[in-house]
């Protein structure tokens, strides 16, 4: 396959995008920890349950697939191990933090909705068995992942 | 207050032999032939992640790849997608075709209810890859043995089909002027071509078929 490539710029400081601006600020939850490709998570002892957020789920638009990992795997923190498919285009789910897949939300093949209408409940994806309760460390807090989305709506 | 600085994006312009590729979800029961039969008609058959359904792409197509990191300028899958349709309305718009997005779920560019443009992509740590066809005067017969893009009874049309006896310029300049429909809906003003795609690969992962 033949290919050509082009190379582009531009100053980061033109807003020139024309993007309908939604009148809401996304949910945020107190009580559970954010990582910055926009997954959350809830600890329970040595278990973690993740999920996307409501910022992502806004930002990817209608779910139509998830991509679950099989029981078991690994997953390592800021690493892919799924992906959603919304207007045609697969997002790669990035795992907050390290540890053993022991459950995933099989409800999501059936109904992958769940992720836009219920990102912190119905809509969780997977729950691990940590292996390093340290990384949670390296997560933000609920104030920070607000203030980091504001950030990066402003960008554009 | 932040200084400006400067945002790179790479496009990768493609032409293709006919070929049939499928994205993350394997739709294979939307080609309505058999695989072996492929080699006939001189088509082949791709795996690729991309989102959205079976496609075709082959000659006389404008197949474009953008490589934007989402991330530095601050949007999503559907912002992008968004912004990939309003280019090619715009572009279709330069010679007076009439096109719109697709309703919910039907992702895509359409003039009435015939599909012009197809999209389908890849994001991966906030990065693109994949991206657009766009039928400038492609042999459409191909697309009888798929259900183009998982939806039935729709038409696909073209550039060709849809500016009927108009002179098109040459395909170079209508590659061209789609770019720079691109690069306009992304706000990038300074845009070069090059031989060598490396610096762009550099940090990529896959994004070839």
């Amino acid at each position: 396959m033949a290919a050509r490539f082009l190379w582009a710029s531009r100053a980061a400081s033109h807003l020139r995008i024309s993007v309908a601006q939604r009148g809401f600020a996304s949910v945020v939850l107190k009580d559970l920890k954010y990582a910055d490709s926009h997954e959350w998570v809830k600890i329970d002892g040595n278990k973690a349950t993740f999920g996307i957020t409501d910022h992502a789920q806004d930002h990817l638009g209608d779910v139509v697939y998830v991509e679950l990992p099989d029981l078991g795997r690994s997953v390592s923190q800021g690493e892919s191990f799924g992906a959603v498919e919304s207007v045609k285009a697969t997002s790669d789910i990035n795992s907050p933090v390290s540890g053993k897949v022991v459950e995933v939300n099989e409800v999501l093949t059936e109904s992958p909705g769940l992720v836009n209408t219920s990102p912190y409940e119905e809509g969780w994806i997977i729950k691990v068995e940590l292996s390093d309760a340290g990384e949670v460390e390296k997560l933000m807090d609920s104030d920070k992942y607000s203030k980091f989305c504001e950030e990066e709506d402003a960008k554009h | 207050m932040r200084s400006p600085r400067t945002l790179h994006g790479g496009l990768e312009a493609r032409h293709s032999s006919p070929s049939y590729t499928l994205g993350k979800r394997r739709t294979d029961h939307n080609l309505l032939i058999p695989e072996a039969d492929l080699k006939g008609l001189g088509a082949e058959l791709h795996y690729t992640q991309r989102g959205g359904d079976i496609t075709f792409h082959g000659p006389h197509q404008a197949i474009l790849y953008p490589i934007i990191s989402l991330r530095s300028i601050g949007i999503g899958a559907r912002n992008y997608v968004e912004t990939l349709e309003r280019s090619m309305i715009e572009f279709a718009s330069v010679y007076g075709v009439k096109a719109r997005a697709g309703h919910k779920g039907e992702t895509g560019v359409w003039v009435g209810d015939r599909k012009i443009g197809a999209i389908g992509v890849r994001i991966s740590s906030g990065i693109t890859s994949h991206g657009l066809a766009f039928n400038i005067d492609p042999d459409l017969k191909y697309f009888e043995h798929i259900v183009p893009c998982g939806i039935a009874d729709k038409e696909v049309t073209s550039l060709r089909r849809e500016t009927d006896d108009m002179l098109l310029p040459s395909e170079e300049v209508i590659h061209e002027q789609l770019v720079s429909c691109l690069a306009k809906a992304f706000s990038y003003d300074d845009v070069v071509w090059k031989e060598d795609p490396s610096f762009i690969l550099d940090n990529q992962e896959e994004y070839k078929d």
